[in-house]
């Protein structure tokens, strides 16, 4: 910032601050406060701040995890009431404006990485209460983590003003009067704090998730955050709405599915703490939003298979010594069978799931198979949910066999999973091309510019030469 | 090829106290070189191994010798590898591969009992440790906290601070037996180093029931998290290399030590201090093959003591029906025990012992024996099932006494590399069947309250083994009667240090592994003292296990 | 628990039964096996050697369902082992026939005659129930989560080294 405003708007901002400091204070004093500060700190729950805004390890809220994107690696900033570090010196104005608008305290703009397209929903009293929580709930922390750089030209922060022009609906949400109060609740929630459109639904090519797909299916990195539209086969048409409270509260749905890497986390650290109106009223509208069908899908994702196993190739037989060399059935039975069993129909509680009936096998899009293989699944809390993952022990030609396996027995037989892929979702995805892609976009406009510059000049002099 | 390996530290065998022990010294700064006889291991291909097994009742059975470092078998037969001079036979079972013989245990991780370190003082038996309970006492909890014990209060050793988990799960089987048989005997937790919950990135317990020979989950703590948590500490180890000799130089300082790969192509290696964690047997063994003109007896032998006071803990069993259906076989496989009789008056008359449960599925021990008994037909089924559900054991763990002439000696005959192999020499002391016919009406009671029926007695005059091979460089303040001083430091060689089960001097009544860790610790922590602020690291240390 | 989904044996009682192996069997199975066997004549028999050694295992673990691939895969095994099984068998068979011994009894009769078949009734029956062929160095497990000792059980336990549960889940009365 250069100059007179240079000047005084750190002024304005300390003058700011020291009021609200000293209004804050005065709150303080004020027993519906604390109330405030503890539903900003459930409706913060809601909206998971803490899950981008906390780096493994790190203190809550003090940001540094990078979120890997197509363009490069977004840091999450500090969000703690710290003056030099964090937000601090946030007005309630300011804090409005990141949080819904996408716009920083210094009034540079905010990558859609932090979805303030979702959050633009929450209400002025839920910002108030948010507010309120991270001023005077949250431990501040004095360390600044490291600063985002992009690639030209995404590192253009104005350009954001251009994109929310085309892509941001900055109105807060208004109930529809002709729904139930569950199903405004559950909208609020879902198109809001809970922002499951941001992984749930497809974007288009400048990376603005697409309106009339609503929750039909985004990727997440190397996960794929599958359709949760009521579509019978490729969706959630045919659970009902005890199953989909069960499944975001604890993480699964028995005898359907099971929550895995970033899902996993959003349970983990947000969903498992909703209240149960709050979890019936997403269930509730979910159940009511387009579903939206995928022609590859012939039947439900959670319908194929059945249990069944290859012992017979097994039983006195020895393992070869070349583990590569190792059948899916071999695999299965070193590294699987303890948990899900010889027939894949695990435990007799059901707490170590079949894997068949099961999302986990039935997508035609494979990437979550691999990925929870080399993964795992690991809860923080003491739920006890934890599938170790294989990483460190399957190379990728033997993931790709043993999900062959997998897939064979127990999901959907038109599934594929290749060794490339593996290879690829191990190292943390494909490259993305979307760089290069926009530099030669910007390449080409810009010569397209000049060529037009360039022919109307000649036009022009050839005009007065014409005339002279 | 031989490239000159060296390191700062040497250490011989990779087990879970060599590799602990190294671990702590690379997280010092030292540069630290493990040398394991055998190969690496996978989990996933022991799993299938064993299902794979026709001697299911035999643990080591997934576990086949490799040519170039054998350990013993008995079955199909015995490999003839461990040589058996008597008078009784001491049928040790060990691993030796990459992780050491924890990749088959009960996880059973105890702490003595304070009394235990002063037998000879108290009761006039056996001998005294060169150090007190309260000096092991944060070796202790160091080594639980990095294992990841979890464990019930009140089982005789006191502790300052609280396990790093609760108990696991307490089977079904083993409630009824704790509730039955108080307020005679209380049955507790067994401490363990099994997963409660998820500790440091591995599962808690699924009920696998195979404990013994492998945890298919990895929800207890064995040699081959130990070594991946070495080697992530900078530690380097080379698997297949059979050490066969240790050099030392004309002042009596080990120089290095020479190891054959699998085509008996041998290797010298140096370093500056040397560990050897080679098992109560491999490392008398070791020692003993090491002898030169100044050394004639073997290294560390000045004492005449290497190799000697070899102990266990023998076991005798009741196995009888219960009146009730227990089936064994859910959970894991050693979740409690009494623990009541380890320490009292009486050790000066007779040894003390711990009363364990079984909880193994006894549906294998039950179809030999109907199978034994020729009973076919529809019955069968009947008999599997009434039995297996109320078949139980209960077993002694004996404390043995220190006898200078049970002891591992070097054998005429050599394995396939042309290394002797190991002789023991072993018998059981009165003392120790004194304890055994005073546990007979502990048995004979259990059955009692248990309203058991078909009582079998396990014969006179035979005692299990239980792999817990102690005493064969046992540590003492006297050069003249033990191997180490109390850091672990042999007396004759500055430089060398032995971290194992075999420096306990005696071996009490519980399961040696958490000890002989909490001493490798101990001897880490004297080999490279903290220079800088002391529970700083330390304490990161514990927490990351904790939180992972 | 789930039952095998491979043919069974039983299931093809319904199938006809061609005259030449109602014939095979017949010379193999007298009224008195044939009462221990129900169904034996609905067997199917592509040769006298395996009926004979279904009906004889069907005798020593009881009227089970024998399941054919399992069936088959153990006889197979047992010939590998040793090259006079399927003789044995017809003999031990025969041997029931005549003697009309009851299968509890059988292992006392064959010891008490010091019978060369003495061995046989525990062959086949390790091969049933623990799934294993052979002794000793020879010896091969064959079968192990479908072995009749895992199967008798499968309701309260699941065979060594699979899960019984999540955590704590073995803390509840077996039903």
């Amino acid at each position: 910032m250069k100059g007179a405003a240079g000047r005084l708007i750190p002024l304005f901002a300390l003058v700011c601050a020291l009021a609200c400091t000293c209004a804050s204070t005065a709150m303080a004093t004020d027993g519906s406060n604390a109330e405030r500060v503890q539903r900003g700190k459930y409706l913060a729950t809601a909206g998971d701040c803490v899950a981008c805004h906390t780096a493994p390890g790190g203190k809550p809220f003090a940001g540094g995890l990078p979120l890997p994107t197509p363009i490069g690696d977004i840091i999450a900033t500090n969000i703690t009431p710290s003056k030099t570090a964090g937000i601090g010196n946030y007005t309630e104005r300011q804090f409005s404006d990141a949080l819904r608008r996408g716009i920083r305290a210094d009034g540079r703009h905010l990558y859609p990485a932090m979805p303030y397209t979702a959050y633009a929903q929450i209400t002025d009293a839920d910002m108030q209460a948010l507010y309120a929580y991270f001023m005077h709930g949250v431990a501040p922390v004095d360390s600044k983590p490291a600063p985002t750089r992009l690639p030209f030209p995404f590192n253009l922060r104005w350009s954001m003003a251009a994109w929310n022009m085309l892509f941001l609906d900055s109105k807060p949400f208004t109930p529809d009067p002709g729904k139930s109060a569950a199903w405004n609740r559950g909208a609020y929630l879902v198109r809001g704090l809970a922002h499951c459109s941001t992984c749930h639904t497809p974007r288009n090519l400048l990376m603005a998730e697409q309106p009339s797909r609503e929750l039909a299916g985004g990727d997440v990195g190397t996960w794929h955050a599958p359709n949760i539209t009521p579509d019978a086969d490729s969706g959630i048409g045919n659970w009902s709405e005890a199953e989909l409270v069960a499944y975001i509260k604890l993480g699964h749905a028995t005898g359907r599915a099971q929550a895995a890497g970033p899902m996993a986390e959003a349970v983990d650290n947000s969903l498992q703490y909703l209240t149960a109106a709050d979890l019936q009223a997403i269930a509730t509208y979910l159940k009511t939003i387009p579903a939206q069908h995928d022609p590859a899908d012939t039947r439900a994702v959670d319908d194929w298979g059945s249990a069944s196993d290859e012992l017979d190739s097994l039983r006195g037989v020895a393992l070869p010594v070349d583990p590569d060399k190792m059948t899916g059935a071999q695999l299965y039975d070193a590294y699987c069978a303890s948990c899900h069993q010889a027939r894949g129909q695990g435990s007799f509680d059901g707490g170590l799931p079949p894997l068949f009936h099961n999302t986990a096998t039935g997508r035609t899009n494979t990437n979550n198979l691999v990925m929870v293989i080399l993964d795992g699944i690991r809860w923080t809390d003491r739920s006890g949910v934890h599938m170790p993952g294989f990483a460190n022990h399957l190379d990728d030609r033997q993931i790709a066999t043993l999900a062959a396996y997998l897939i064979r027995h127990y999901g959907n037989p038109a599934a594929k999973v290749s060794v490339e892929q593996v290879r690829q979702l191990r190292a943390g995805g494909a490259p993305s091309h979307l760089v290069a892609l926009v530099r030669w976009a910007m390449a080409i406009v810009l010569l397209v510019i000049l060529a037009i510059v360039i022919l109307s000049v000649r036009r022009m002099r050839r005009r007065s030469s014409g005339q002279a | 090829m031989s490239g000159q390996l060296s390191a700062d530290i040497v250490v011989i065998g990779s087990g879970i106290v060599g590799s602990l022990a190294a671990r702590r010294l690379a997280l010092r700064g030292a540069s630290v070189l493990i040398l394991e006889a055998g190969p690496r291991l996978d989990r996933g291909r022991v799993v299938a191994a064993f299902r794979n097994s026709p001697f299911k009742g035999s643990w080591m059975a997934p576990y086949p010798p490799s040519p170039w470092a054998p350990h013993p078998i008995y079955v199909p037969r015995d490999n003839g590898y461990l040589k058996q001079a008597g008078p009784y036979p001491y049928p040790a079972e060990y691993i030796r591969a990459v992780g050491g013989t924890t990749w088959h245990w009960a996880a059973q991780a105890w702490r003595l009992v304070p009394n235990d370190v002063r037998i000879k003082s108290l009761y006039g038996v056996g001998v005294d440790w060169p150090l007190s309970y309260e000096e092991l006492d944060p070796w202790y909890q160091e080594a639980e906290e990095l294992i990841g014990v979890a464990g019930a209060d009140d089982t005789g050793s006191p502790r300052k601070q609280p396990f790093p988990m609760e108990p696991v799960a307490e089977p079904w089987s083993m409630r009824r037996f704790r509730e039955r048989l108080a307020p005679a005997y209380p049955v507790v937790a067994n401490t363990v180093a099994r997963n409660s919950r998820s500790y440091g990135g591995r599962p808690a317990c699924v009920g696998n029931n195979s404990c013994q020979p492998i945890c298919p989950v990895n929800a207890q703590y064995t040699g081959e998290t130990a070594v991946a948590a070495a080697e992530a500490s900078g530690v380097r180890l080379v698997p297949n290399a059979v050490v066969y000799r240790i050099e030392h130089d004309a002042k009596g300082r080990i120089a290095a030590v020479h190891y054959f790969d699998p085509d008996k192509g041998s290797h010298r290696v140096t370093g500056k201090t040397f560990i050897l964690a080679a098992n109560g047997i491999e490392s008398p063994k070791l020692l003993l093959l090491s002898a030169s003109d100044k050394y004639p007896n073997g290294l560390a032998n000045s004492s005449g003591m290497v190799g000697r006071n070899l102990m266990d803990h023998p076991s005798t069993s009741l196995t009888f029906y219960a009146d009730e259906e227990l089936w064994l076989g859910r959970g894991p496989q050693s979740p409690s025990s009494i623990n009541t009789l380890r320490d009292g008056a009486f050790r000066s008359r007779h040894a003390p012992y711990r009363l364990d449960f079984t909880n193994i599925s006894q549906v294998l021990n039950v179809t030999n024996d109907l199978i034994k008994e020729g009973v076919y037909g529809a019955e069968f089924e009947k008999q599997l099932r009434w039995r297996a559900a109320r078949q139980v054991n209960v077993k002694n763990v004996l404390e043995v006494l220190p006898d200078p002439d049970n002891r591992i000696t070097l054998s005429s005959e050599k394995d396939a590399m042309g290394i002797p192999k190991p002789e023991a020499h072993y018998s059981i002391g009165e003392y120790t069947r004194r304890g055994a016919d005073v546990s007979r009406a502990d048995f004979a009671r259990i059955a009692e309250l248990m309203g058991g029926t078909g009582l079998r007695y396990s014969a006179d005059g035979q005692f299990a083994n239980n792999q817990h091979i102690t005493g064969t460089m046992s540590m003492g303040n006297a050069p003249s009667s033990s191997v180490v001083d109390a850091f672990g430091r042999t007396h004759d060689h500055e430089n060398l240090f032995i971290c194992s089960t075999g420096v306990m001097p005696t071996a009490a009544t519980m399961n040696s592994t958490l000890t002989a860790i909490a001493l490798a610790l101990r001897t880490a922590g004297h080999i490279l003292p903290q220079q800088t602020t002391t529970q700083t690291d330390l304490a990161d240390d514990r927490r990351e296990a904790r939180l992972s | 628990m789930a039952m095998n989904e491979h043919e069974d044996v039983v299931a093809n009682r319904d199938a006809p039964v061609d005259a030449s192996r109602r014939r095979i069997l017949a010379g193999l199975l007298t009224a008195y096996t044939a009462s221990l066997v129900p169904w034996a004549l609905a067997l199917p028999a592509p040769q006298a050697d395996r009926g004979a050694f279904t009906a004889l295992s069907a005798i020593l673990v009881g009227q089970q369902v024998l399941d054919a691939a399992q069936t088959a895969r153990l006889y197979d095994a047992l010939v590998a082992d040793d090259a006079r099984f399927p003789a044995d068998v017809q003999a031990l068979l025969a041997f029931v026939n005549q003697r009309q011994v009851d299968p509890l009894q059988l292992q006392n009769v064959l010891d008490a005659e010091h019978s060369p078949l003495a061995s046989l009734p525990r062959k086949i029956a390790t091969a049933w129930y623990l799934g294993v062929v052979g002794s000793g160095e020879t010896a091969r497990c064959v079968a192990y989560e479908t072995a009749l000792d895992a199967v008798a059980v499968a309701d309260v336990l699941k065979p060594p080294t699979y899960a019984y549960g999540s955590y704590g889940s073995w803390a509840n009365k077996p039903v």
